[in-house]
Formats: C-alpha cells, structure tokens, sequence
C-alpha cells in the first residue's frame, strides 16, 4: 500500500513538471485544424474583389479583462479598445497632431484661450435614441467633473474644464479655468467621450456595464471574464476623418474575448479560434510573419516612451556625473535589440516620435561608453573593490532598481540586463520586482530607479513627470525628484504658446534639457500590435493607436 | 527498530533459497534505477556546490549576439533570450533548488515533528487542540498554502524556504504524532515506566529512537514535493529575484518562448523532473529499508 502511494507521488511530480514544461505547447499544436467558428460567408459573387463586404463577425482577443465601459471611469488601455467602439468624442486627432471634426462640425476659440465654441453635428443620436445636443456635452463634461461619478483618468484630461453653456440646441460653449493647448487633444481622447445622458441617468454607476454612445457599434453584453460583444449600429453616419467609411461599419458584430494567456491567445489566432488577437511578444512576431496565414497590424503608441526615471533624491544620484556614468554605461540599443528583436523602436527622448514637439536632433546623440562612465565615477571618488564594485567612504555602490510585477512588456528583464551592463562599471544592481509598485514608489520613494511610460496625445504629458510643481511621488516630487525653473518655465509656456512653431521649440529645449543632464534613460516605444488572419481587412489606428473598427470587413 | 533491520539482513538468506534467482533479477532492474537516480543526485548536488568546474560559461554573461542559439556543442542546452548558455544557467541554478529544498525539508521536518512528538507524547486536550489545528491547515492545499504565505511576505529565500517549510509542517505532525502514540502504547514502555523511569527518559530514551525512521522516510520523499513546490512558486513569480535565477524561475522565462524556442524551459524542466524523480526514488528504497511491515512479508 505504502509503496504504491510513494510511486503514485512520483509519477504526479513528473506530470506536474511536464505540465508545468508544456503548458505553454498546448494551445499552438492545435494549428493544424483551422476551423473558423467566427464569419458566416457573404455572398459568393462578391468574394473574389477587394471592396468591403458588409456582415460578419469579428472575434478579438484582447491582452487582460476591461475595468469597465464607462468611460468616465476607466483607467486601463485594454477598456478604451471596447469603448472606442461604442462611444465618440468632440473632435479626432489626426496622425499628424492635428485636431479634425467629429460629434462638432466647428469651434472657435475666444482670444483669451478660456472659452471654446463648438458647433455641434445635427444628425446624432445615441444608441437608445436620446438625441445628441449642446446638453448632451454639457451633461458628460460635467458628470466627469463631478466627484460623485468617481471619475478616473478622464479627470485629469478634461483640466483645466470648468463649465459649459448650451448657447443653442446644437451650440455648446465650453470654459476653461486657465488657457491650454492639450485640451482639444484630450477632447479626442476615448477617455472623455461623450455617453447617453438618458443611460448615464438611468444606470448610475452601473453604466460601465450597460454602455451607451454615438458610436459604430452598439453594447449587446459583457459576460464576466470572458467576452464582451457590440454589434452594428445602422444609422452610423458620422465617422471621425481617422477612417475612409463614414456610415455604419461593415461588421455585424465584435466579439472581445479575453485570453491573459499570452500561449493561449496567439495559439487561438494561429488556430482560427478567433480572426484577431492584440498585443503579440516580439519573439512571436517574428514568427508570425513568416506565417502564410496571418498578417500583423502595428501602431506606434505615443505620448511619453517606457523610460527609466533616477530618482535624484537619493545619493548619488544626485550628482550630474554619476547619472551621466549610468547614461553612458547602459547600452539601450543592445537591450532593445536583445529583447525586442528589432521589433520595437529604441527611444531617444522623453516624448516619443509621433508626439507634438517631439525633437528628432536627439536621435543618436546617446552612445554607450564604459570608459567615460568609468572615469565619471572615478572623478567623483568612487573606487573599485575587489569585487568590482565601487566604493566611496566604506559604502558601496548600489543602486536600487524597482519594477513590478507581473513582467509587462519584457520589463523585468531590462533590469536584469542593466544589472550585468552597470556591473562593468562597478555598480551593484539591486533588482526589486514587486507587485506593490504604489506604496514602494509613489508612496515612500524608494527607488533609485523606477520606469514608467504614459500614452497621451500631448507633450503638456511632461508636465506630471518633470515639472518641479508636479508631485505625483509621496506628495513630494515628481519620478526623476527634478526640479528645474527653466524647464518649469517652458512647460507653463508650451501650455498657452499660440504660435506653433515657438511651441515646438519650447518643447525641444525641454527634451534637450533633460537628456544633458541625464534625468532618465528612454527605453523603448511601445508599439500596439495585432495579429490577424489575412482574411480580416482595414483595422485603423486612431493617434493613440488604438483600433478602429470602421473600415474593418471580412474578406472571404 | 535495530533488531528488524538486523531480520531483513539474515532473513531472506535462511528461508528463501528458492525465490533468491528471481529475486535477484527483480533487483538488478530497481538497483539500476537507483544507481541511475543516485548518479543524477550526486551530479546535481556537485553542480551545487562546484558549479565554475562544470559549467562552460558564467551564468550572468550576456552575449547579445548570441540570443536564442539551439543546442550545439558549444551551448549543450543552446541559448536563451539574453544570449546566456542555459546549462551553465541550470548548473548555477541548481544551488538554490536543492538548497530550498533542503531547507525547508528540515525546518519543516523538525517543527512538524516537535509538534507532533508534543501533542502525541503528551496527550489530552493539548492533544485535542493542536492536532484540530492541524486538521484545518491539512485541508488546504500545500501550494496553496505556500503560495498564500510567499505573497503575503513577499519574495526572498528565507521566505521561500519558510512557505515551504510551514506548508509542510502539518503531515510532518500528523505523522509523527501518530508514530509516537503506537510507541507509546506499547508494552517495553510501560515496562519502563513501571520500573520508574521519568517522562524525559522515557520520551528521550525509549519513544523516540523507535519513532524516528517513518519521519526520515517521509522527509526524503517530502524533498521532492518541497523542491517541487519551491520551483512552482518561482514559476509563478514569487520566488527569489537573484542574479542567477532558479530553475523554477527558468522554466517561467522560457515559457513565452517555447513556439520560438523550447530548450529555454525544457532543460530546466528536466532537471527539475530527473531531480524530484530521483529523489523519490530513493525515498522508496528508503522506506523498503526501514519499514518494519515490509521486511516481515
């Protein structure tokens, strides 16, 4: 008996590694069976041309699970996917900056730069057929206002929104406390779009489950963890300038399927299971191009790039040289290309290439070199051991390096290879990966160094990361604790600079200023991608790289 | 204890002559996976304690022209995503498996153990209360219950080895209690005890050195389970964040990668099987020794 159970133990030890080894095989080796379980066929005479084919449905994998489809009070990108569908906003930024009409035709904006008028669409409607009008957009700025409604991001994107006045029917006037250059940005942002009144009222806090817009698509359900589906909305009319198919989409549905399984999510698109599946490793790219299959969609995201902040509170690195030494001594293309496999982009700024004022003189400018790290170090009368690690008065050099947990985008595995690069030049790494990235950094600032990255539509982005009046950490500093009158003085002017071209510069010298003086280490640039079979056609991109469904159909 | 061990050595040659030739066949095929399961052992334990003699490459050394390399003769286990050789990773990776596994077996052998000898020796409502104690710890789930106390604690090697332990301790002291409580009932202990001897010389002199080996059988083969365990919390990301990473933290990097390339986490995945396996194997050959039940058959 004894021995029977003891044999038992061993053969469930060895299933257990086994299933610990193939856990991630399963789903792939399924590739050979693609049993498409998504699209009725259209009709058959059109199949062969290219042109957009109305019906079908759309399965898309999505990375992690929506908080909510409230767009008031979400925070996560994963919900803007689903809102994006349901909901529009004001006005639509293009690729290129620019802001272009949407739910308002126009707007004029008074000389003081505190009031904007907007001219609004006549033929809207929401989806529960509420009508859209000047009290529509006077309701949602305001419910965002609001502490009742628990607003989240979309709080700090309508700053500095102080009040609206519905002049007539379809004109609405809306004013601002102070002057700024970033709220037509925001405006367009899915965060701030505008929700039905009627539903808002109704649903209370519950209208993040029973969403209500304008959009293409309309909220049919949400089962919990698992798939959340819209279908078309027919009187679709009025499509932002982003995408070519300004009437009602050609999809009957979208169907969001939530796979946290990154083997499971990819193996379901290799598969067939679903036609798309978002947010795609770097190794799996690779792959997946020379799949005959599958095709990728890949959009820049934008704002402020993954970007390590040294936290100048702490010795040394409040010295210039010492984080030069670590500029210098970090080898980021390396890195990237190690990581990412040429997959993403290496940022050389603290805004990333597709943002307003973004400066392209800085490409380049960054090179590793240890030997001039080395002597930084020296000059500042730190002296290598017999470990190797550099040592100034009986304390050793260390530098306290805080990620979280789990591994986003490959995150923890940066720290690890900026521990072996700092090694060479004597500097001890200590990596801390933790889950509690809120108490340990933004509440106690202990950190030498923390990364973070921010997708925002407008380089005033820079204001909560480098302003000196910013105090996102402990109440007390900004990430990198910089303080800087001159670059405060140039993020108050960017803010209310008309002219554009004056603003682009202020901008520069604002990137220029912080990467003389090595207040961060840019990363990467966080590229959103999709895998899709062939057959899916036209999924767009809005500025922020979030998907469009508009333009999409299937092609049989 | 002593005199059956004595039985099972001159047993078998007075009784049996008959079944000897067939016996002995049986046992050249067991011996041979205990010679093979002692072989992996003895190789891993050296990997441990001498890992710059065996492996070829140091474990940190990051080649970035090297990445993602399959096996070859130069990279025995290929390359991973760092440009690592991942069997100089595994070999350096074998110090803190086996270490929390040795770990955590002893802490939480000897305060299960404690527990147990405390309640079984001394009985009563002491008794009562600590076994329903561990009752309740026994129905949750081992991993469970170290992977609640990992969290809880955050990630080190003191707190890997203390969430294994503790998950551990509670069959530790039902087992033992249970041993004791059979030795204590029995006659040569009352015998004692009417010649007048103490409760200490009594539990130290008579109870305890014919209650130990089941313990010692049951902690060799719980060594699999905590170094199972232990890797299982790594893989899950609770483990310990060093430079040179364990071989449950191996098998949960590689595992993004296994479509692209497989060797990142199947070789620590071996080592993990082949050590655990090994480990249970001797467990049994253990038991075979030491149990009284089977040598009497």
């Amino acid at each position: 008996m004894l021995r029977k159970k003891s044999g038992w133990k061993s053969i469930l030890a060895l299933t257990v590694v086994f299933a610990l080894v193939l856990s991630g095989c399963a789903s792939t080796e399924k590739s050979g069976n693609s049993n498409n379980a998504a699209e009725p066929s259209p009709s058959a005479d059109a199949a062969v041309t290219a042109a957009p084919l109305t019906g079908g449905e759309l399965s898309y994998a999505l990375a992690t699970s929506p908080d909510t489809l409230d767009p008031h009070r979400s925070g996560l990108a994963v919900a803007v996917r689903a809102i994006r569908t349901i909901h529009d906003n004001l006005v639509a930024q293009l690729p290129d900056g620019t802001i272009a009409p949407w739910l308002a035709t126009e707007w004029e904006i008074s000389e003081d730069g505190k009031s904007y008028t907007f001219k609004l669409r006549q033929d809207v409607k929401f989806h529960d057929g509420t009508p859209f009008n000047a009290e529509a957009v006077k309701f949602n700025y305001d419910r965002i206002l609001n502490p009742e409604t628990k607003a989240a991001n979309s709080a700090a994107l309508i700053r500095p929104y102080k009040s609206s006045e519905v002049i007539d029917e379809y004109t609405v006037k809306l004013n601002l406390e102070t002057p700024s250059n970033a709220f037509l940005g925001n405006l367009s942002q899915a965060l701030v779009s505008i929700v039905s009144p009627t539903a808002a009222q109704k649903y209370g806090d519950q209208l993040g489950k029973n969403p209500v817009g304008t959009g293409p698509f309309k909220f049919v359900s949400w089962e919990e963890n698992s798939q959340i589906t819209v279908e078309r909305n027919a009187d679709y009319n009025w499509a932002p300038p982003l995408v070519e198919n300004q009437k009602a989409p050609y999809l009957d549905k979208v169907i969001f399927k939530i796979a946290p399984e990154e083997a499971t999510r990819i193996g379901s698109v290799q598969s067939g299971q679903v036609l798309a599946g978002e947010t795609i490793p770097p190794q799996n790219i690779l792959a997946l191009e020379k799949d005959e299959k599958l095709q990728l969609f890949k959009a820049n995201t934008q704002g402020l790039p993954y970007t390590l902040f040294i936290n100048q509170n702490k010795a040394p690195w409040n010295e210039l040289k010492a984080r030069q030494a670590l500029q210098a001594a970090i080898d980021v293309d390396a890195i990237v290309k190690t990581l990412y496999l040429g997959t993403y982009d290496r940022a050389w700024s603290p805004l990333t290439p597709g943002t307003f004022g973004y400066d392209k003189s800085l490409e380049g400018g960054v090179k590793p070199d240890l030997d001039k790290a080395n002597a930084l170090l020296e000059e500042l009368g730190y002296v290598k051991g017999a470990d190797g690690i550099r040592v100034k008065d009986g304390k050793k050099l260390t530098l306290h390096y805080v990620d979280g947990s789990p591994n986003r985008e490959k995150r923890n595995d940066i720290a690890a290879i900026i521990q072996q690069q700092l090694k060479q030049i004597g500097v001890a790494v200590e990596v801390e990966i933790t889950k509690d990235v809120r108490s340990i950094v933004f509440e106690s600032a202990n950190y030498d160094i923390y990364g973070n990255s921010q997708v925002n539509s407008d380089p005033e982005a820079l204001r909560s990361f480098y302003h000196s009046g910013a105090a996102s950490v402990g109440g007390k500093q900004n990430l990198p604790a910089y303080k800087n009158a001159e670059v405060d003085s140039w993020i108050d002017q960017g803010l209310v600079e008309k002219d554009t071209a004056k603003r682009q510069e202020l901008y520069a010298n604002v990137q220029k200023a912080i990467i003389e003086q090595a207040v961060i280490i840019p990363i990467y640039v966080f590229p959103y991608t999709i895998a899709a079979s062939k057959t899916v056609q036209g999924i767009k991109f809005d500025s922020l790289a979030y998907p469009l469904f508009n333009d999409t159909f299937i092609q049989k | 204890m002593k005199e059956t061990a004595l039985a099972k050595l001159t047993w078998p040659r007075v009784r049996a002559s008959r079944r000897l030739a067939t016996r002995r066949a049986k046992l050249n095929v067991s011996s041979l996976l205990i010679y093979a399961a002692g072989f992996i052992i003895v190789f891993i334990v050296l990997s441990a304690l001498f890992p710059g003699q065996i492996a070829p490459y140091s474990p940190t050394e990051m080649v970035m022209t090297d990445i993602m390399l399959p096996p070859s003769l130069t990279h025995l286990f290929g390359t991973d995503y760092y440009g690592r050789d991942v069997f100089s990773v595994v070999v350096y990776g074998s110090r803190d498996s086996l270490l929390i596994g040795l770990a955590s077996v002893l802490a939480g052998g000897l305060l299960g153990a404690s527990i147990g000898a405390l309640s079984g020796f001394l009985g009563g409502i002491f008794d009562t209360i600590i076994m329903g104690f561990i009752e309740v710890l026994m129905t949750i789930p081992g991993i469970l219950f170290a992977l609640a106390i990992a969290a809880a604690m955050g990630p080190s090697l003191f707190n890997v080895v203390l969430a294994v332990a503790l998950s551990s301790v509670p069959g530790y002291a039902r087992v033992f209690r249970g041993q004791i409580i059979s030795v204590k009932g029995r006659s040569f202990i009352t015998a004692a005890r009417s010649v007048g001897a103490g409760n200490l010389r009594i539990f130290f002199r008579h109870v305890l050195p014919n209650a130990w080996s089941p313990l010692l059988v049951m902690a060799t083969i719980g060594l699999g389970t905590s170094i199972l365990v232990g890797s299982g919390l790594s893989f899950l990301g609770l483990g310990v964040i060093k430079e040179i990473p364990d071989w449950g933290t191996l098998l949960s990097q590689g595992r993004g990668y296994l479509t692209v390339a497989w060797w990142m986490s199947t070789f620590p995945g071996l080592a993990i099987t082949l050590l655990v396996l090994s480990v249970n194997l001797l467990g049994d050959k253990l038991r075979d020794h030491i149990d009284p039940k089977k040598s009497r058959v």
